[in-house]
């Protein structure tokens, strides 16, 4: 069973062939803003190396964030219109259990974090499982010191991984965190395709329009609102959805 | 030889399918124009988040309206820009996963070509060289299409486009988003004379356009009457307002053509649908003996057809665009 895996949801462009056990092939760019640009070419580039036809594929994993919007679209309609085209179940998921499933051996409690920008982060808190993780709370987004917090509240050192810890190194250095370096800073889509293939076993996958991004913020409506308000005609509310 | 176009530069998630250059197979637009409604103009991260929603019934429904399956398709057009970063993002990367999907040419098309290059589908092949203004929410354009099917720009809005300057004014007399027909309804109960609003760099030898001075002489007029206590009729302030706008984009896209000895003139985009518009272009070509050509108002507005037809022309000239391809939010008309 070969997996197609893509994650675009950080500042990092990841792509995969995941065959059973083992990686086929994979393509990284960390730099930022290049996914829309650099995810097909990286497709391409797996699929050529290792000899494989796109035909062959038989799933479609896709990172669904949170992170950068625009850079999670990206991945996210690529795989929903490849995988329509080709007819190919997917399985969409969290960044930050794949981020924590990249260091599943730890025995101590592992928290995920990605740089929301804007002074905040997003992260969920999660402990090593039989064969992966288990995430134990919510995705949460928030300040760095108001995660500083929870971390401390834990009783017993936390593995902090993610580009959270990049952006927010000094306060998140709290007594009780050990901070990971930038080997576990990004979410990687051959992370992403292993984490999914059990799902792909056992057929727990959806259809390709079911893809939908994992946001945990509302759309910036109310940037530059003061401004056009000045007019008439009232300022309006922001949407509920 | 079939092509399906894709179009997310704005607020219309848009997807066409057109078969051997000229003949029009399907063109299905899912507007958002409620979701920007409350905001009286276009939120592009709003827009970017609808993109997503709508991509893929989108192209369901223009694939089954044309009575084809994805198989079927010989190569996939997208509009990667002119527009918004965000929102051209969506529609390329889903073009991508459909050309890759299938092994089919990519093909990047430029809005505002395609806004008159669609023309083709309903006028047959367009014998350039012409003129044609482009004007809509997102751009108010005057270009060239010389005789080899290259394109030059003349002149742009050095400001507002003119379907913002429509939105700004509707919204400050208390009219709902989208203002261009809400205007257009109310204008034809006024005097497009009852008010002298500015024709800005009418007379400037260029053919660039300006709207913000007609936007804030309208406000200050509508200012200086409230604080005089009077009522303004709002259909006389809308007539008004809409003549000077069309005025403005008449008289330099016809002396346009008569300083470039083109009697074709293409009159494109969204706010083409303006009937003044419309009728002023009509009457004025009519008497200068050019020929005039209108597309009808589903293929002026932002659609997935003019994209398909664009990247028609783009294959069959040999243009195809590499894995690579990226969104240019400020995209010239060159080439
Ligand atoms: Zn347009």
């Amino acid at each position: 069973m070969l997996i197609l895996g893509l994650e675009t949801s950080t500042a990092r462009t990841s792509v995969a062939l995941v065959e059973q056990d083992h990686v086929l092939a994979s393509a990284s760019l960390s730099k930022p803003r290049m996914h829309g640009r650099y995810l097909l070419p990286a497709i391409r580039f797996c699929l050529d190396q290792a000899g494989v036809d796109v035909d062959r594929i038989h799933g479609v994993a896709v990172g669904l964030g949170p992170g950068l919007f625009t850079g999670l679209r990206v991945g996210i309609a690529t795989a929903q219109t490849f995988a329509a085209a080709r007819q190919l179940p997917t399985v969409g998921l969290c960044g930050l259990d794949v981020l924590a499933f990249q260091v599943r051996y730890s025995r101590r409690p592992i928290c995920a974090t990605i740089d929301a920008r804007r002074g905040e982060l997003f992260w969920a808190f999660y402990r090593s499982s039989p064969g992966g993780v288990q995430r134990e709370t919510d995705l949460t987004v928030g300040r760095a010191d108001e995660l500083a917090a929870e971390i401390d509240a834990q009783g017993e050192e936390v593995l902090v991984v993610g580009d959270g810890v990049l952006a927010y190194h000094e306060q998140l250095d709290v007594p009780r965190a050990e901070l990971a370096g930038p080997d576990v800073a990004w979410p990687d889509a051959a992370d992403l395709a292993e984490l999914a293939l059990p799902r792909f076993v056992r057929e727990e996958t959806v259809r390709p329009e079911q893809l939908l991004p994992i946001y945990l913020r509302q759309a910036d409506v109310l940037i530059g609102w003061e401004q056009r308000g000045r007019l008439r005609g009232g300022v309006p509310q922001a949407p509920t959805a | 030889m079939l092509v399906l176009g894709i179009e997310t530069s704005c607020d219309e998630t848009a997807v066409g399918v057109v078969e051997d250059r000229l003949t029009l197979r399907s063109n299905v637009i899912a507007s958002q124009t409620e979701l920007h409604a409350p905001f009286g103009g276009v939120v592009p991260e709003v827009a970017a988040r609808a993109h997503l929603d709508q991509l893929l019934p989108t192209i369901d429904t223009a694939l089954v309206q044309a009575g084809v399956h994805l198989s079927d398709i010989d190569a996939i057009a997208v509009t990667s820009g002119p527009g918004l970063v965000g929102a051209l993002l969506v529609g390329v990367a889903g073009a991508k996963g459909l050309a890759l999907a299938h092994d089919v040419p990519l093909l990047g098309v430029n809005h505002l070509r395609a806004h008159v290059e669609v023309a083709q589908l309903e006028v047959g092949e367009l014998e350039p060289p012409l003129v044609a203004l482009v004007v809509s929410g997102g751009h108010t354009s005057i270009v060239v299409m010389d005789e080899d099917g290259s394109f030059r720009q003349l002149g742009s809005t050095i400001d507002d486009a003119a379907g913002e300057a429509f939105d700004k004014i509707a919204r400050f007399i208390g009219l709902p988003f989208p203002g261009g027909p809400e205007i257009d309804k109310l204008a034809r109960d006024g005097d497009p004379k009852a008010f002298a609003f500015p024709r800005a760099m009418l007379h400037d030898g260029t053919y660039d356009l300006s709207m913000s001075g007609l936007k804030t002489a309208v406000i200050r007029d509508l200012r200086r009457m409230e604080a005089a206590g009077e009522e303004p009729d709002l259909a006389d302030v809308a007539a008004s307002f809409q003549e000077a706008i069309v005025d403005v984009q008449v008289v330099k896209t016809l002396r346009a053509a008569a300083d470039e000895g083109l009697d074709q003139v293409v009159l494109a985009g969204g706010v083409a649908a303006n009937s003044r518009l419309r009728s002023r272009f009509a009457a004025e070509c009519e008497s200068n003996g050019q020929r005039l050509i209108v597309p009808s108002i589903p293929l002026c507005t932002d659609n997935g057809a003019m994209v398909a037809a664009s990247g028609a022309n783009l294959l069959a000239a040999g243009f195809t665009a590499t894995d690579d391809l990226d969104v240019d939010p400020n995209m010239a008309l060159a080439g």
